[in-house]
């Protein structure tokens, strides 16, 4: 039997998507463990590694689950110092490592596809951002941007920003993370950030660029120095950090504290203190010393503390509030005040089994019609056909998905069902007319897809204002659906067109 | 006489008549929509993502009733259910507030004396002013969908060049304004869509009917859907548009087979129904399948399928009886 062109162009773009889903060669076949972030300026990145890299042994030991990469990790849970020889399977790397290497780099098992499935399957987190105002687009692209530094200075890499506007013209930033969540992301991206230091009323410097030129975070001049037991069940841990403060900034600091008078009690310090103002809160308060009166030097201490029921509970308490202060002090603040509009955070674990679920759900839904088909013609030849290209257009979505990288959602998957769908309604409008014996073969498919293209077009037409709806996030539905129909009369039902004149000749 | 020639003699002298049961089930519809409205100022049951709130999903097995009873002692407006796998085996439990997370969270912890994390359950938020421009939103979607939909099927069947423009740009401009008008003034695009279907009927009786079986479809629906208490979320909405898609699929085929017939007319509707059954049928098979694997699992998208499945349901309805009584009267009026 010889092949029309058509039929040769939807196996064409079969084998394509197929190679977009699984690559070449085919990533399942693959060993190790793909790396999925690695914080930046740590040394192991520094030594060159980076996300998307496939490691695959490390001293010796193959890694090829996440329990290998943990058992040999296992040697830094003396808080020693140990050497690494990490085999990726573009570099190599052999160094001497801290125990902090172990939260420096995240990894993940190398996923069988190429298909990437959205939040709302895979689980993570994703938060709308707005503001009381609308916001302009540069607004928005500056909202990003300080964010971006945010989350980066935090040490979160595997974060999406992005700027997503709806048909009223709001203005939102999207953010989107993928697996597990910080608890304090929150506070992370909605807080505006403001800090200030103040003397009494005075504002003496504020968070930014600006007044503050250098902010210390690691090192000595940078961490936890003190831990104590306050009371029975509450441990407390100070941090302090140093800062430099612009000439400026420093000369203001000389003006407020010159006529401050000394503490009468403590004859040390000044009589006021310098308070730590984070968005408009108190966060802390130190006594100043009176060497500093007046004093314009530009290195400077910023101190803290955190607490807890336990020491490691409140240790680990002021290393995040430390850190959230420096990046708040390197980012400056934002001009204007955020508010979340909408929160998920959706459990990897609850998501686990549902991609099985809707491929059963798939597979149930085609051989159920199938079974339709097969009783309505009684032949399975027809039913087969129907089958292949019904099954030929989910994998061409799929693999129209993967060469975009398009995040598979729960809207998107529910277009790929519209698509199936529609997809056999069609093809049983081009098999019934192949088969009405009235006209000739030509004028029956003529008629055939003159019927699919009008369906086609009003499909087209009623998902198109679903692009813009809703803050883009039920976009992947319009998406799926418009590859799967667009896709699907250009190449899968014309060739299924073409197989039915075969048989039926 | 075989027994199908009797019933097609029976169907042409009747099939004017059978237009009674469309129209009743519509004004029924209506009436019921119309009573529906005054009683909650709205015309859809509108679950918490489209009027803000939280959802919290847990992996327990802990007592709803229990549950419910504890929570309502904090919470007025409340919704506990449970999900059950296909063995009948509760798996799940959903509580939705209209508050924030914060509001919750910590009483459902005490309550479970666990923590919830990332690894046992889910929480999703909505800020009800994001929810209202949301439903806002889809509404307009779901009217420019409809109306697009309905040009492209009078593009299609209608004939002269000029009323095709015509009814274009009043398309386009009825749009624009119920984006950009509110209130009082929505009364001009009303009255320039009442302009629109004028034309429709007068320039293209069979896109006429196939925008008026579609836009049955879809109200039937909506009234049936708000009968059995349905309470309808975002990818609710998405149904809805799903369904202006498929089922004009069938009305389409219809009018297509009825206007370029080579056959007699009996031939070509009895043809169209044989194709278009099939069509519809093989969606309520696979939705019924689909819908039965994934109850367990998403109630997204189970909502989605439940949705469709009784739009389909009209579909046939409206399609057979609506759609193919009022082409059949065209084309013999035409003859």
């Amino acid at each position: 039997m010889k092949l029309t062109w058509r039929i040769w162009m939807l196996i064409a773009f079969l084998i394509f998507s197929l190679i977009s889903i699984f690559s070449i060669p085919p990533q399942f076949l693959e060993k190790g463990l793909i790396v999925k972030s690695v914080e930046q300026n740590s040394s192991v990145f520094d030594l060159g590694l980076r996300a998307g890299m496939i490691i695959q042994e490390i001293n010796g030991q193959t890694i090829e689950t996440i329990e290998d990469y943990s058992n040999s990790m296992s040697i830094f849970s003396d808080l020693q110092e140990h050497k690494l020889d990490i085999k990726t399977k573009e570099v190599e790397i052999i160094n001497l490592f801290s125990a902090e290497i172990v939260d420096q780099i995240q990894l993940e098992e190398i996923p069988f596809t190429r298909i990437q499935t959205g939040l709302d399957i895979r689980g993570g987190a994703r938060a709308l951002v707005g503001s009381e105002e609308k916001l302009t687009n540069s607004e928005v692209e500056d909202l990003i941007a300080v964010s971006q530094e945010r989350l980066n200075i935090y040490g979160l890499s595997d974060v999406k920003l992005k700027r997503v506007s709806d048909l009223s013209g709001n203005n939102y930033m999207l953010v989107e993370i993928a697996g597990s969540t910080p608890s304090d992301l929150q506070d992370l991206i909605a807080k505006q950030g403001k800090f200030e230091a103040k003397i009494g009323n005075d504002t003496v410097f504020r968070g930014g660029d600006e007044d503050i030129t250098y902010v210390a975070r690691s090192g000595q001049d940078s961490g936890i120095y003190d831990c104590r037991q306050s009371s029975e069940e509450q441990w407390v841990c100070l941090f302090r950090f140093a800062i430099s403060l612009s000439v400026d900034a420093a000369e203001n600091y000389a003006q407020v504290t010159k006529n401050i008078p000394i503490n009468a009690t403590n004859p040390a310090y000044l009589e006021k203190t310098i308070d730590f103002y984070l968005d408009d809160i108190m966060t802390d308060s130190l006594l100043i010393s009176k060497d500093l009166q007046g004093s314009d030097v530009t290195q400077h201490s910023i101190q803290g503390s955190g607490s807890g029921t336990t020491q490691k509970e409140a240790y680990d308490n002021a290393q995040q509030d430390m850190k959230k202060l420096q990046t708040v002090l390197i980012t400056g603040s934002l001009p204007f005040k955020l508010k979340i509009v909408k929160t998920d955070q959706i459990s990897p674990v609850l998501g686990q089994g549902f991609i099985r679920k809707i491929f059963l759900a798939g597979l149930f839904a085609l051989i159920a019609v199938s079974l339709v088909i097969l009783i309505r013609y009684r032949s399975w030849k027809i039913s087969l056909a129907l089958l292949v290209a019904s099954i030929s257009e989910v994998v061409i979505i799929l693999g129209f998905a993967s060469l975009i990288n398009w995040n598979l959602d729960l809207p998107s998957i529910a277009g790929i069902i519209a698509t199936i769908g529609t997809g056999v309604d069609h093809l049983i409008v081009i098999l019934d007319e192949s088969r009405n014996t009235s006209e000739s073969i030509k004028e029956r498919i003529k008629k055939a897809l003159f019927i699919v293209m009008t369906a086609y077009f009003t499909t087209v037409v009623a998902l198109l204002p679903l692009y813009w709806a809703g803050a883009g996030l039920l976009k992947g539905f319009a998406v799926t659906t418009l590859i799967g129909i667009t896709t699907g009369v250009l190449i899968t039902r014309p060739a299924f067109a073409d197989i039915i004149k075969k048989l039926s000749n | 006489m075989t027994k199908t020639e009797k019933l097609g003699n029976w169907y042409d002298k009747n099939y004017k008549k059978l237009l009674i049961f469309p129209a009743l089930l519509l004004i029924l519809s209506l009436v019921y929509l119309g009573y529906f409205y005054s009683q909650n100022q709205d015309i859809i049951h509108k679950d918490v993502s489209l009027t803000g709130g939280t959802t919290v999903t847990i992996d327990s097995s802990v007592s709803v009733e229990d549950l419910k009873l504890e929570l309502s002692k904090t919470f007025e407006d409340l919704v506990v259910r449970a999900i059950s796998d296909n063995t009948g085996q509760q798996t799940r439990v959903i509580i939705t507030v209209p508050e924030e997370p914060d509001a919750i969270v910590p009483i459902l912890e005490d309550y479970l004396g666990i923590k919830l994390t990332e690894e046992n359950s889910s929480i999703e938020f909505t800020g009800s002013s994001l929810s209202q421009d949301f439903y806002v939103q889809l509404q307009i979607a779901l009217i420019t969908a409809f109306l697009l939909m309905a040009l492209v099927v009078f593009l299609i069947f209608s004939k002269s060049f000029k009323i095709k423009l015509l009814v274009s740009i009043l398309t386009i401009s009825v749009l624009i304004l119920f984006v950009l008008l509110k209130g009082i003034y929505l009364i001009i695009p009303f009255i320039g869509l009442l302009l629109i279907f004028y034309l429709y009927i007068k320039y293209s009786v069979p896109s006429f009917a196939v925008i008026v079986s579609a836009f049955a479809d879809i109200l039937m629906t909506l009234a049936l859907v708000d009968l059995i208490g349905l309470k309808i979320s975002t990818a609710g909405i998405v149904a809805f548009l799903m369904l202006i898609g498929y089922s004009v699929d069938t009305d389409i085929l219809l009018t297509t087979r009825m206007l370029r017939r080579k056959e007699s007319v009996r031939q070509a509707l009895f043809g169209a129904f044989k194709t278009g059954t099939t069509m519809t049928l093989t969606s309520i098979f696979a939705l019924v399948a689909a819908l039965i694997t994934v109850y367990s699992v998403s109630p997204i998208l189970t909502q989605i399928f439940t949705i469709l499945l009784i739009g389909l349901l009209f579909d046939l309805f409206n399609t057979w009886i609506t759609n193919a009584s009022l082409i059949k009267w065209y084309v013999e009026v035409k003859q």
